[in-house]
């Protein structure tokens, strides 16, 4: 399926993500020694983990050649549905069970418009984000006043084991499962072999739908979960509290190393993606720079950031390619106007 | 040389029959029947619309999304995705709204600066795409917040003052007909002509199928580029229409448009996968999702009625059309067995692969 080459180059990567995540941090800490400072480095660690929950599913849909844009509001609806299920009396942890399993059934809706329907990923996980949202907003409007979070949610989300934030610790061992899941299981290969060569996979016995709907499905708790931990943080829901997740969750993966066609990645890289964005959005503040300038700069760090860890080498090797034979592949025969 | 290898099809008289002919296929004409019921709706709802001023006021509504989703239709076409519209709208809607208002909008000649940020702004996503083969749907993830960001820079608040100049051209009539229906018919004519040219053509050819249209000699990484640019165009006109209209900008309206463009798209009945759709079809999809708005408004209906419609929309039209596709791929594999590699196209008399589904 894949061969030494590849694996090396995964972890070509993945490597190259911690080195960015690595080189950031140390920045911050030549800037200003406080960054290194426990609360400062826990801060990062609660945060990059919420990016990190919201990543999980949209890791292995990419890895399956899909892609997740119901993600924000999947977090939103983990966090006010938890609420208003707690305030209508539900004990906390049973709402929390509930509010994941209807995270996992609209996953699954996702898999189903995807695999069956045939729908475009995009399509459906778009649709599915926009009656998400609808729903909040219903919810929204029936109940004015704002339910609080349950304290479950907020210890979760505050409490320490130690130094190390619980939320951290949870998302470690997270990390460790959905890493030994991605390399060291059957379901793994199949998430793999799916996004890699879709046909291939069929043919080689593996039942691609089962395998995507899998996928959705694991990203519909993932994110669920991911907003619940969220509201906990916050302390309020509301409707709009996902929303930076499409962006950051995409840009985790990415970052990582993954294709977004499919096939290649790691959780592993995501979770370097997920720290590089956090330590960044953490440092720029640093730097005196405004929200504007930090927009830039996290657009710049993702685009070179891809570029290094994916198409890095081949578009270096073209370039060379390229300026030794500067006629090109193709004779000029198309005419100019074209481009206009 | 160029003249003759190009442009093969026979000069025909553009009759409206001929036109409507070469428009029509089942999708298309749902999304047709969609927009004509919501518009008999709404006039049913509120029979004051049945006038050139309302009518006016509903489509300057409308344009910015109309814009931004031909926009999208000029990438989707070659099979790509642009996140960043909704930057490059922001970008040249605060360049209108901040340095083109200074000193009471006395250098209206700025607002050639936001339409030459607009074309840079597409550019620079070509590039990214052609140059750097970036998959579309990271470079413009990237530049999408790189782009958000410059608008803040210009504009860190809602507000500006947009030239009046700008606001009179916008919201005043053209011999009694209001500007908005002039530019959206204008928007059409112009898509009607680009569609005729060689260059709509390569659009058409690169998005069905890349690789044959290179090997046909069709400069794909060219074409590519200048739908990028295209694509930064007429973002940027919907950003300097929006501040126009508005009297205001905004550094930070231009996300929710992204989503919604890519939608309006779809419903539209173009292909993710490019090649097929065509730019009149999304302005009817993106007036029918305007009407949908504009429907729950006047019947006071709750928000979320109008967002669930209009997803509800987008996941109805996929999937009839995945059916209906289904069901016409059966049929013609049943009643056309294995003609060989030409039975891979789906032709029709004196049709080509780069009509289909246009209009």
């Amino acid at each position: 399926m894949s061969g030494a080459g590849d694996w090396i180059r995964e972890r070509q990567s993945t490597l190259l993500a911690y080195a960015l995540t690595a080189a950031l941090f140390i920045v911050g800490v030549i800037h200003s020694s406080g960054f290194a400072a426990g609360s400062s480095i826990r801060q990062m660690l609660v945060f990059a983990s919420f990016v990190g929950f919201a990543a999980l599913g949209q890791t292995l849909v990419i890895l399956a050649g899909g892609l997740d844009l119901s993600v924000p509001w999947l977090m939103g609806f983990g966090g006010v549905e938890l609420s208003r299920l707690s305030a209508s009396g539900v004990p906390a942890g049973v709402a929390i069970v509930i509010v994941i399993a209807i995270g996992v059934g609209i996953g699954l809706l996702n898999g189903i418009g995807v695999t069956w329907l045939r729908v475009p990923p995009i399509v459906m996980t778009l649709a599915m984000g926009g009656l998400i949202q609808a729903y909040l907003l219903g919810v929204g409007e029936l109940q004015s006043s704002g339910d609080t979070v349950p304290k479950v949610a907020v210890d979760i989300a505050s409490n320490r084991a130690g130094p190390i934030p619980v939320i951290a610790i949870v998302w470690f061992a997270v990390a460790v499962a959905a890493g030994l899941v991605i390399a060291r299981t059957a379901f793994g290969r199949r998430i793999h072999s799916v996004g890699d060569n879709e046909v291939v996979a069929r043919l080689s016995g593996i039942r691609v739908d089962r395998v995507r709907l899998a996928t959705y499905a694991i990203s519909g708790a993932a994110s669920t979960f991911g907003g619940i931990v969220l509201a906990g943080y916050v302390g309020t829901t509301y409707l709009e509290i996902g929303a930076p997740y499409l962006f950051t969750s995409i840009a985790a993966v990415v970052i990582g190393g993954a294709s977004i066609l499919g096939g290649r990645g790691t959780y592993w890289g995501t979770v370097a993606g997920a720290l590089t964005l956090t330590v960044l959005s953490a440092l720029l503040p640093l730097f005196q720079l405004s929200t504007a300038d930090l927009d830039i700069v996290y657009g710049v760090v993702i685009l070179v950031g891809v570029w290094l860890s994916s198409s890095g080498h081949s578009a270096l090797a073209s370039l060379w390619a390229r300026s030794r034979n500067p006629d090109g592949a193709i004779s000029p025969r198309g005419d100019p106007d074209g481009s206009r | 040389m160029s003249a003759s290898t190009a442009a093969p099809t026979r000069l025909r008289r553009p009759t409206l029959a001929a036109a409507l002919r070469r428009g029509w296929s089942p999708t298309n004409a749902i999304t047709a029947l969609i927009l004509i019921a919501l518009i008999i709706a709404d006039l049913s709802i509120q029979p004051a619309l049945a006038n050139l001023f309302q009518i006016g006021l509903l489509i300057e509504t409308a344009l910015p999304l109309i814009l931004l989703s031909v926009a999208q239709t000029f990438v989707v076409l070659v099979g790509g995705i642009d996140l960043s519209v909704g930057g490059m709208f922001v970008v040249a809607n605060a360049i209108t709204a901040q340095w083109v208002g200074l000193h009471g909008g006395a250098h209206q000649w700025l607002v050639l600066v936001a339409v030459g940020f607009g074309l840079a702004m597409g550019a620079l996503n070509g590039l990214l795409v052609v140059g750097l083969r970036f998959q579309p749907f990271i470079a413009t993830l990237g530049t999408w917040t790189i782009f958000n960001g410059i608008a803040l820079t210009i504009l860190p608040t809602d507000g500006g003052s947009p030239p009046p100049f700008l606001s009179n051209l916008l919201i005043n009539e053209v011999a009694g007909i209001p500007t908005s229906i002039v530019i959206l018919v204008a928007i059409f004519v112009a898509w009607r002509a680009l569609r005729a040219t060689r260059f709509g053509v390569r659009i058409y050819a690169v998005g069905a199928d890349e690789e044959r249209a290179r090997l046909n000699g069709t400069p794909v990484r060219r074409v590519k580029l200048a739908v990028y640019m295209l694509a930064g165009l007429c973002a940027a006109l919907a950003g300097i229409y929006a501040a126009g209209a508005n009297a205001s900008g905004t550094p930070t309206g231009g996300d929710p448009y992204i989503l919604t463009s890519v939608a309006a798209v779809v419903i539209g009945g173009a292909s993710l996968r490019g090649g097929e759709g065509g730019v009149g079809m999304t302005m009817m999809a993106a007036m029918a999702l305007t009407l949908i708005n504009d429907i729950v408004g006047a019947e006071n209906l709750n928000t979320w009625v109008s967002v669930a419609a209009a997803s509800a929309l987008l996941l109805a039209m996929v999937i009839v059309r995945t059916g209906i596709n289904a069901a016409i791929a059966r049929r013609r594999a049943s009643g056309r067995p294995t003609t060989g590699v030409g039975g891979a196209i789906p032709a029709r008399a004196g049709g080509s692969v780069s009509e289909r589904g246009e209009s």
